[in-house]
């Protein structure tokens, strides 16, 4: 945009500053205990259950989650993250519960409905379609199709357009992710990394309300690991709420706005980053080990 | 050794009213298994219900035959909803038993003395296909040969396998069609991946029922012409093996490609007849030992069926692509 005088990084700094005030300072002036209320949910959890045999995996009695900044979800292994994902995104049944997303009652829960109503999540292990290719799996993702439906699928003039315009959002898509170069090769032949950056692109076609991200990081090389912190980043930059998965302290505190932790299917704890990452009961859930070794 | 006559036989069948229904049994087949993964162990079943559709409403019940056509690639497409409602949800496994089960206990119920009296049970069924020979444009005097050598048709076989190209070819395009769409590319998502597909807000279960029931009907199809061109059906020319040399024409032709299942039924039935003329050939002039020409008196099909295994076998291990797939998207399964 010539007309605009400012340089593209000082306007970026300028939305992030925007952003921070409107949309993060808010939260920060939420007091910082487990199933706090938000000033703006975007998903809302009631009572939340879901055991394995005598194993209890989710027990949530409430939580909410702030609508278009980035919450991180962490905790140890096996503290019922991804399966509160599951539950959350109609992937496995919860015993009780009920949870509000967008301002709607979830009452049945199927993955596809969820989705369609802007609820996107990713996979830990990425799904990425191995036989389709690059820009296929992109267009997958584009919501409302009408060559999606049969009747009108041999007649391509009916949804050629959409097509094209879902191309021309996949390639600008793509192009952002760092992988318009792969775009015709089959997905089952891109490295890890990249797979986790077309999951997350594809996403995105589906024009979320919600992404979930299933630890997005994992697996991936440092340097992709950045331009994938990046990619979070720019998506609360652009209005969409984001709940990602993580181990990393240092990659938690260095872009969610809120932490929640999990322990043992419990939350234990919420609040800012830096409050979370000093809490007393985070340190004994989750970094027991280093606290028993500064005590030896 | 007369290979002309070995070569006529072997082109008379790829190009035969097997061949056709070969054909539609693998279309349909790739419908379900190629592109959407369905592992349809049962794809006999739709045949099945096609050709006794047919039969049954012109024999039993008097009706014509345009009606009886409809009528049997509806109770294909009936199947198809009622083998897919309760087990779309399950497991690739548990649809797999289930599909092979459904079309064995058809087969059954088809052929049980108790049926006698509707589907002709253990007696088969057959009835008067006169309305379709009466379109023939072909002259069927006793004498009337189309064709060289033993590459030759009857009038009858000659309208028989006009329309059933005609039929393969139509069909053909209309898959070609649906499935380079979207919603074909839904279909292959699922195919990848189910929860992928669903995470990205696809009705899994429903895309899977629509795949189930166009590969059904036209497995229904191959029925009607085998109705037709038999007459009649019979319950014992639909046992699970009909299934598996679906699977061998589609696996040989290529899985997920458009032309591979209509390659495959072709070059399966050349091969087999091939083998299987040459066996007889050798028999006849004496070549074979006493003991091997006994041993292979009245059971070449036998010995031809298993060289149809073998080449299978053979094709798994050098081209498990098929003829017409493509050996990267084959080799992306071993990462």
């Amino acid at each position: 945009m010539p007309d605009n005088p400012i340089p593209a990084d000082d306007r970026a700094a300028l939305v992030e500053s925007a952003r921070r005030t409107t949309e993060v300072e808010p939260i920060l002036t939420v007091y910082p205990v487990p199933g706090v209320a938000k000033p703006n949910p975007i998903l809302k959890v009631d009572g939340l259950r879901r055991s394995f045999g005598g194993l209890t995996a989710v027990d949530v009695d409430h939580l909410e989650i702030e609508r278009g900044i980035v919450t991180a979800l962490i905790g140890p292994n096996g503290a019922g993250k991804t399966t509160l994902f599951n539950l959350l995104t109609g992937f496995d049944r919860a015993d009780s519960g009920r949870w509000e997303f967008n301002g709607q009652e979830v009452t049945s829960p199927s993955p596809d409905r969820l989705a369609r109503q802007g609820m996107v999540r990713t996979f830990q292990l990425t799904k990425s379609l191995a036989k389709l290719s690059v820009l296929q799996n992109m267009l997958l993702g584009a919501p409302g199709q009408v060559g999606e439906q049969l009747w009108a699928a041999p007649f391509r003039w009916l949804w050629s357009d959409q097509e094209r315009a879902n191309t021309e959002r996949a390639e600008e898509l793509l192009e952002r992710f760092n992988l318009a170069h792969m775009r015709d090769e089959l997905a089952g032949t891109l490295s890890g990394g990249q797979r986790k950056l077309l999951e997350m692109a594809r996403a995105l076609m589906a024009d979320p309300v919600l992404v979930m991200l299933d630890e997005p990081m994992a697996g991936v090389n440092p340097a992709l690991a950045q331009s994938l912190l990046g990619h979070i980043t720019a998506l609360s930059l652009e209005g969409v709420s984001v709940v990602f998965i993580e181990h990393d302290m240092d990659v938690v505190s260095g872009i969610s706005d809120w932490v929640v932790v999990l322990a043992q299917g419990r939350v234990i704890a919420e609040g800012g980053p830096w409050k979370v990452i000093h809490d007393e009961v985070v340190i004994d859930a989750y970094l027991g080990r280093r606290r028993t070794e500064a005590a030896s | 050794m007369a290979f002309d006559i070995i070569f006529g036989n072997a082109a008379r069948a790829a190009f035969g009213p097997e061949a056709v229904i070969l054909a539609l049994a693998a279309i349909g087949l790739n419908v379900h298994f190629g592109f959407t993964g369905l592992l349809n162990f049962g794809q006999v079943g739709f045949i099945m219900l096609g050709a006794y559709g047919t039969s049954v409403t012109v024999a039993t019940f008097g009706g014509s035959l345009w009606l009886g056509i409809p009528v049997g690639l509806f109770l294909a497409l009936a199947l198809a909803v009622a083998m897919g409602f309760p087990t779309l949800r399950l497991q690739a496994v548990m649809f797999a038993i289930v599909t092979i089960a459904a079309a064995e206990i058809i087969r059954i119920l088809i052929g049980s003395t108790d049926a006698i009296g509707l589907t002709g049970g253990p007696l088969s069924v057959s009835f008067d296909a006169g309305a379709f020979f009466d379109l023939n444009p072909y002259a069927d005097g006793p004498q009337d040969r189309y064709g060289v050598g033993t590459f030759a048709f009857t009038g009858q076989q000659m309208w028989v396998i006009t329309v059933g190209w005609v039929l393969v070819a139509l069909v053909s395009l209309v898959v070609f069609l649906i499935i380079r769409s979207p919603w074909g590319r839904v279909l292959k998502s699922i195919r990848e991946d189910q929860d992928a597909a669903r995470s990205l807000g696809k009705n899994v279960f429903w895309y899977k029922m629509q795949a189930l029931m166009i590969g059904g009907v036209i497995g229904g199809m191959a029925g009607v012409i085998d109705a037709i061109k038999t007459s009649g059906a019979d319950p014992n020319g639909f046992r699970p093996q009909v299934t598996f040399y679906t699977y061998t024409a589609l696996l040989l032709g290529g899985a997920a490609t458009y032309l591979g299942p209509v390659l495959g039924a072709i070059l399966f039935w050349f091969l087999r007849e091939w083998i299987e003329s040459f066996l007889r050939q050798l028999a006849a002039e004496a070549w074979l030992p006493d003991a091997i020409a006994d041993f292979l008196e009245g059971s070449e099909g036998i010995i031809s069926v298993s060289m149809v295994g073998l080449a299978l076998v053979l094709l798994m291990l050098f081209r498990p692509q098929g003829i017409t797939g493509n050996r990267t998207e084959m080799q992306l399964d071993a990462r």
